[in-house]
């Protein structure tokens, strides 16, 4: 028999297991409606704190890369300045992605809150 | 330069070998901590950076999010993993007892490659085939995940099924009944074992006539296989004992598992007796021989029975929840 000090534990992993997946695809999300304007990866991180959604920095700059690969978005080191910083910017597919995800957001956001009136 | 800056990218360098755009990552990423330090401790210092440093996370840890997610076995077979090696492993099994009764060496090329062995260093070999063939079927099944493509491949059901294994189930008063009386009959054969074995130096006789008692093995061996039938029997009775007076099932699983380990020991044993200076009676040389031969066979394949009865014991002691 599970004490309710170990089911709160097992909750809070459980938990912290579905956000990670739930955060995956909407950090996408984000960096592609954030690099319409060109950016870099600390300066997104800091954006994103401002508005109260932190992001794991060892996440975010695998994730730029992995859409830069695919052509979503597009990166350029800037050497000009005091250090080099690679910023970045949204693509056309990019944008069309960007719009494509949005669409699903909406149309889950809307399922979610009809099937919690229905309660 | 910073010096821990540098032993930390370093370290991640490390994990990243052989990736091209290694130096554009590590870049990125000094560029972030330098960035990062400056922004909320001033001007960058050894301390300020291994503030920042700490927060990004352990070098294996960050290397790995780079690193493509496609894993070395799709999820889908890594249950095969087991199961075939299993599979192939009974096969393998099967030509190495070949390989010691038949004296000698085969070859299937390329999985298996049998030498001719003894007993005892067939059962030496046995940690060897398994790793062999556990490392052929993980290298099919990495080719197959590596491949993209979609297979259907079987699940074969055995006797002993590993995810079957159940615990057993809680004494019944019958069942407690049943292994007292069986323990009590192990403790009077293992009484009048140890009896015969004081009188006569063995327990194998041919004629139990006290005058003129005629032994069935020569003084030296049957003085020693009497002993380990004798140590068989006394651990038979004694696990028996401990069984109608474990308190947990846990108990009974590790009693099972030590007899199990016990009685394989006594079986290699056995199987190192040599049977032409064995008997203390004429037997005729090709009856002798048809005698080993099946002695051999009956006790391998008992060895194999209490191996397969180790293994489930050994499962379910693994099983965390069988202690609660």
């Amino acid at each position: 028999m599970r004490t309710a000090r170990q089911e709160g534990h097992v909750m809070d992993n459980e938990l912290g297991s579905i956000e990670t997946e739930m955060k995956r695809g909407f950090l996408q999300l984000l960096v592609l409606i954030i690099l319409e304007k060109d950016a870099y990866g600390y300066a997104m991180v800091r954006a994103f704190r401002d508005r109260g959604y932190e992001v794991e920095e060892n996440t975010l700059y695998p994730l730029l890369r992995r859409l830069e690969k695919k052509g979503l978005i597009q990166g350029k080191w800037e050497i000009g300045e005091e250090r080099p910083r690679k910023f970045y910017a949204v693509t056309s597919a990019g944008r069309e992605m960007r719009d494509g995800l949005l669409a699903i957001w909406k149309k889950q956001d809307e399922i979610i809150n009809h099937l919690t009136k229905e309660k | 330069m910073h010096k821990n800056l540098e032993n930390y990218l370093e370290e991640i360098s490390h994990y990243l070998s052989g990736r091209t755009e290694r130096e554009e990552i590590l870049s990125e990423i000094r560029s972030h901590i330098l960035e990062k330090a400056e922004q909320e401790s001033g001007p960058v210092s050894e301390a300020s950076l291994e503030k920042v440093i700490a927060a990004y996370g352990r070098p294996r840890q960050v290397a790995e999010k780079y690193l493509d997610d496609r894993p070395v076995i799709a999820p889908t077979f890594k249950r095969l993993l087991f199961r075939y090696t299993a599979l192939f492993f009974a096969i393998h099994l099967v030509f190495i007892v070949f390989a010691v009764i038949f004296k000698k060496s085969l070859i299937i090329f390329p999985f298996f490659f049998m030498p001719r062995l003894g007993v005892i260093e067939a059962v030496m070999y046995l940690p060897a085939a398994f790793l062999t063939d556990f490392g052929i079927v993980a290298l099919v099944l990495y080719f197959i995940t590596q491949s993209g493509r979609d297979f259907k491949l079987p699940w074969p059901k055995f006797a002993l099924d590993l995810d079957e294994v159940k615990a057993p189930d809680a004494k019944t008063l019958a069942a407690k009944i049943a292994t007292m009386v069986g323990a009590g009959i192990m403790l009077a054969l293992t009484g009048v074992a140890v009896k015969l074995f004081i009188k006569f130096q063995t327990i194998f006789l041919v004629s139990y006539n006290l005058e003129n008692f005629r032994p069935l093995l020569l003084p030296r061996p049957g003085r020693r296989v009497s002993l380990i039938v004798i140590i068989m029997l006394a651990a038979g009775t004694i696990g028996l004992f401990i069984k109608v007076f474990a308190l947990s099932r846990r108990i009974t699983c590790w009693v099972d598992a030590i007899a199990d380990s016990l009685a394989l020991v006594l079986i290699g044993l056995l199987l190192r007796q040599q049977y032409t200076t064995l008997f203390a009676i004429d037997i005729q040389p090709a009856f002798l021989a048809k005698i080993h031969l099946a002695l051999t066979f009956t006790l391998l394949f008992v060895a194999l029975m209490i191996a397969i009865d180790l293994v489930s014991n050994l499962v379910r002691l693994g099983r965390k929840r069988l202690a609660k």
